[in-house]
């Protein structure tokens, strides 16, 4: 791969990098920056008035039930994380080092599933899980007693939904990891005597932290979002953040205090993308890159 | 000796299981929809009794359907187009330059991929709704276009930026000292060896965008897209259309996914014989 050094006053570079540029700048950078200016406007009567009020931010923080619910969201997040990254990993290692003639069947497959709308396959979770549904019908016809599972409108079904939604994020993130570790280092593991065990845990694993700790840490950010999931298959019995915000929107039409919900939301986000990089960096620079 | 080999077996088993778990995992609610598509009776449960079309023929009956699905494809179609041409400059500046504030540029493109769709579309919403209210227009399918081209931008990016990475630029050096001049460098040497990439990257573009739902539902104000149409048809009571819908949904995609896999092998072929060749 060559690389090209290119200066601004080069007309094919500015063709290349202005137009996305300046989308993602008007349409992405600047309405984030309105949202920050947003929470410090008030309301009345449905209306937006604009002034510099810290009215919003003293709600914001004075009410323990909004805190509640972005603790549960924060909650929830991790265990899908936790499950995920447990889910992922062995399926990535498998198509990574094994498979090796099915493997491109197998990407297509999942990348399939992954660009089905999401919203019909929560719908297809829900014809699972029901009191009635296919997962308690398999379950009777085995033998086990009749309604056994009772996952639907609970936050374990929420939390399936999630797990299926987003498991492919840290597939791919962990995949591309180990596809990239050089073979010669697991075989000199080999010839210095380790088992596959011990060189699995000591060549194999280190070196895949990047994928593990980007899919963890996307797997966390798109979590915080999670809105179909609690909604349908959780039945809203235990709301998350994405409906405390999609409710100051549309019921309580306070656009205040949705975009000031909205920076907490993201802010979450960002501190632990932060604290992440911050520890992958120790880690990476402690242990020192293998020779 | 035995034993070692033995739990060696036993490991691989139990890789390959997972990834079999995994698929079952991903295709359980998509078998049970399509499944129950073929169901001759209103409710939703095992065992299914009798086979009919009845769901499919209601499907298309029903008088907000085909606004939805022609309101998909519009949305889908310009959304690709904006985010594969984006997508495709982006990953070659990302790649292949070297530039002023080029860090800047990474993050200002990848960003969008960090952040949960609900949460991109209030962003978005509130900047069209203060936008709206100064210059006088409303939300509608005009930004759930602009949502699209946002959040599948990244990606697209990062399909063809996989690309550009493996690229050989030994070839376009060979035709330019053939005497090419740039644009057909382009045209007859660079775009074929990375139209794998891009093409890719469409699909995967319109089908993003064709399924996506939380970035329409907050922005398309009162026109509706296909998801948006199963959202507010599931939040009042199930049906058997919308297993009908998932199985009608699926027969595009797959599709678009069997030419892309066609295209893809027959690059390679060309390419390894052009290695051979040469």
């Amino acid at each position: 791969m060559r690389i090209e050094h290119k200066s601004w006053n080069d007309p094919v570079l500015v063709a290349t990098v202005a137009p996305l540029a300046l989308a993602m700048v008007a349409f992405f950078l600047i309405p984030l920056l309105m949202t920050a200016v947003l929470t410090f406007q008030t309301t009345q009567y449905y209306r937006l008035v604009w002034t510099w009020d810290l009215k919003i931010w003293t709600e914001v923080f004075s009410k323990p039930h909004y805190w509640t619910i972005m603790m549960r969201t924060v909650t929830m997040a991790l265990v899908c994380v936790v499950l995920t990254v447990l889910i992922a990993f062995p399926a990535a290692y498998a198509l990574a080092t094994r498979l090796k003639t099915f493997k491109t069947q197998i990407q297509i497959l999942i990348i399939f599933a992954f660009l089905t709308d999401a919203v019909l396959k929560t719908f297809g979770w829900i014809l699972i899980l029901d009191k009635n549904g296919v997962a308690n019908w398999l379950l009777m016809h085995v033998g086990f007693p009749p309604e056994m599972l009772n996952l639907l409108f609970t936050p374990a079904g929420t939390m399936i939904g999630m797990v299926y939604n987003l498991v492919a994020y840290p597939m791919f993130t962990i995949y591309l990891s180990l596809v990239r570790i050089d073979r010669d280092l697991i075989l000199a593991a080999y010839d210095a005597g380790a088992s596959r065990i011990r060189t699995f845990f000591e060549v194999t694993l280190p070196l895949s932290r990047p994928g593990l700790y980007s899919g963890a840490v996307l797997v966390f950010v798109l979590s915080l979002g999670a809105f179909l999931e609690p909604k349908v298959l959780g039945g809203g019995t235990s709301p998350l953040a994405s409906e405390l915000i999609r409710q100051s929107f549309e019921t309580r039409v306070n656009w205040p205090l949705g975009a000031a919900l909205t920076v907490v939301l993201i802010a979450i986000g960002a501190l632990m993308l932060a604290a992440c990089a911050a520890f992958a960096l120790r880690r990476t620079s402690s242990t020192g890159r293998p020779a | 000796m035995m034993s070692q080999r033995m739990r060696n077996a036993l490991v691989d088993t139990m890789l390959v299981g997972t990834v079999v778990l995994l698929l079952v995992f991903f295709y359980a609610p998509i078998a049970t929809l399509v499944a129950f598509s073929f169901t001759s009776s209103r409710v939703l449960t095992l065992p299914i009794e009798g086979f009919s079309l009845q769901w499919y023929g209601e499907l298309f009956d029903k008088p907000d359907f085909w606004p939805a699905v022609r309101n998909s494809a519009a949305v889908a179609t310009v959304s690709t187009i904006f985010a594969t041409v984006l997508g495709t400059a982006g990953a070659v500046a990302w790649i292949r330059y070297r530039f002023r504030l080029q860090g800047t540029f990474r993050a200002l493109t990848f960003a969008p991929l960090l952040f949960p769709q609900l949460l991109l579309g209030v962003v978005m919403l509130l900047w069209f709704s203060v936008l709206g209210s100064w210059l006088g227009f409303s939300t509608g399918l005009a930004t759930v276009i602009v949502g699209h081209v946002v959040y599948i931008t990244p990606f697209a990016l990062v399909v063809v930026a996989v690309q550009v990475y493996g690229f050989d630029e030994t070839l376009e050096d060979a035709a330019r000292d053939a005497g090419a001049s740039g644009w057909e460098v382009f045209r007859e040497v660079t775009f074929p060896l990375l139209w794998p990439g891009i093409f890719s990257a469409a699909i995967f573009s319109f089908l993003l965008s064709w399924g996506n739902f939380y970035v329409s539902y907050s922005l398309a104000g009162t026109a509706r897209t296909l998801p948006i149409f199963v959202y507010s048809g599931i939040a009042v009571g199930s049906s058997p259309i919308y297993p009908a819908l998932a199985t009608v949904n699926l027969v595009p995609a797959l599709l678009l996914v069997i030419i892309a896999e066609v295209l893809r092998r027959r690059a390679l072929k060309r390419q390894a014989s052009g290695i051979s060749e040469s």
